[in-house]
């Protein structure tokens, strides 16, 4: 796994975070509360689009063919796979795996490739207010069985202690580690994350997750922009 | 299924928004957000009135505002 397949998986993952939470925008407990969750998916599509935007910078570009037609092929975690049905995975996710993707992010900034502390910063200046709105309602109490999820794939999602991700820190190019990660996502959470046995044997390095599965048909669809061609007008469709 | 976070109603405070473009002009009041404590009334704020450049952006708990006299009493 090269440095552009972690990049790609933050990509990715940003991604469906981002659509995720706009599906909140109109169901969430406030008004206010839906106002953020349409701002915090505009902010994580929008690093998405960065992200993707650094894939070429930093010399290989993993994606393939198999993207248009593979949901498999996306590299985000399990808890994207489906639309969340409680405002408790929408809480889960705000506070613990939107703040893992913002520490590893940290872990670019703070690395020694240029490409990625440059473009990778101003996304922190954004992830501050996603963290604070997250650990606010996280304060609230939400019920354990999201909570446990989101701190398993995200620990799941910084890897196994000798992986890639322990060799980019070796060699300078994440400030962090597998370990730091781990540590900084606790710190900035203020809680240890569960107990949790990961059998590192079954993950898979590529997307970054222990569980097989891919994201539901309609949000690929709609990914895809096969979404936008069901409802275009019939002539435009020929014409295409 | 949203209904029971009593956080949103029975707990929430109303904070001002206050913001300004550019250094020489001053702090003005763009709009209030409802929120049960400051951590979430900073990102309610930052979502809600983000829209313009703003070069500074500040917000105060309505409730700490001293009223010397309101309209219709000066």
């Amino acid at each position: 796994m090269s440095l552009s397949d972690l990049v790609l998986s933050i990509a990715d993952n940003k991604q469906m975070l981002g659509l995720r939470y706009a599906e909140w925008a109109t169901r969430a407990p406030s008004l206010e509360a839906d106002i953020a969750a349409a701002a915090m998916g505009l902010d994580d599509l929008g690093h998405s689009r960065v992200l993707y935007g650094c894939l070429e910078a930093l010399g290989a570009d993993p994606r393939g063919p198999e993207r248009e037609t593979d949901p498999a092929s996306i590299r985000s975690l399990p808890y994207f796979d489906q639309p969340w049905t409680e405002w408790a995975h929408f809480v889960a996710a705000n506070a613990v795996l939107d703040t893992a993707f913002t520490v590893m992010i940290e872990a670019c900034v703070g690395g020694s490739v240029e490409v990625l502390q440059h473009r990778m910063r101003k996304m922190l200046m954004e992830e501050r207010y996603h963290f604070l709105h997250g650990r606010s309602w996280l304060k609230s109490g939400i019920d354990a069985a999201p909570l446990n999820r989101a701190w398993q794939e995200a620990i799941e999602w910084f890897g196994p202690p000798d992986g890639e991700t322990a060799e980019f820190h070796k060699e300078g190019r994440l400030s962090m580690g597998p370990a730091e990660l781990r540590q900084r996502l606790e710190e900035r959470l203020e809680a240890r994350a569960p107990h949790a046995e990961i059998d590192w044997k079954a993950w898979d390095p590529v997307r970054r997750r222990g569980r097989r599965g891919a994201i539901d048909e309609h949000t690929f669809g709609m990914l895809r922009g096969l979404e936008e061609k069901r409802f275009a007008p019939a002539a435009t469709t020929k014409s295409t | 299924m949203t209904t029971k976070y009593r956080r949103v109603s029975g707990d929430a405070v109303e904070y001002e928004v206050f913001a300004r473009k550019t250094r020489v002009e001053p702090l003005h009041q763009v709009g209030s957000v409802v929120a049960p404590d400051d951590d979430l009334a900073m990102a309610y704020a930052r979502a809600t009135y983000d829209e313009e450049r703003w070069c500074e952006m500040a917000i105060v708990r309505k409730d700490n505002v001293i009223s010397l006299w309101a309209p219709g009493e000066a």
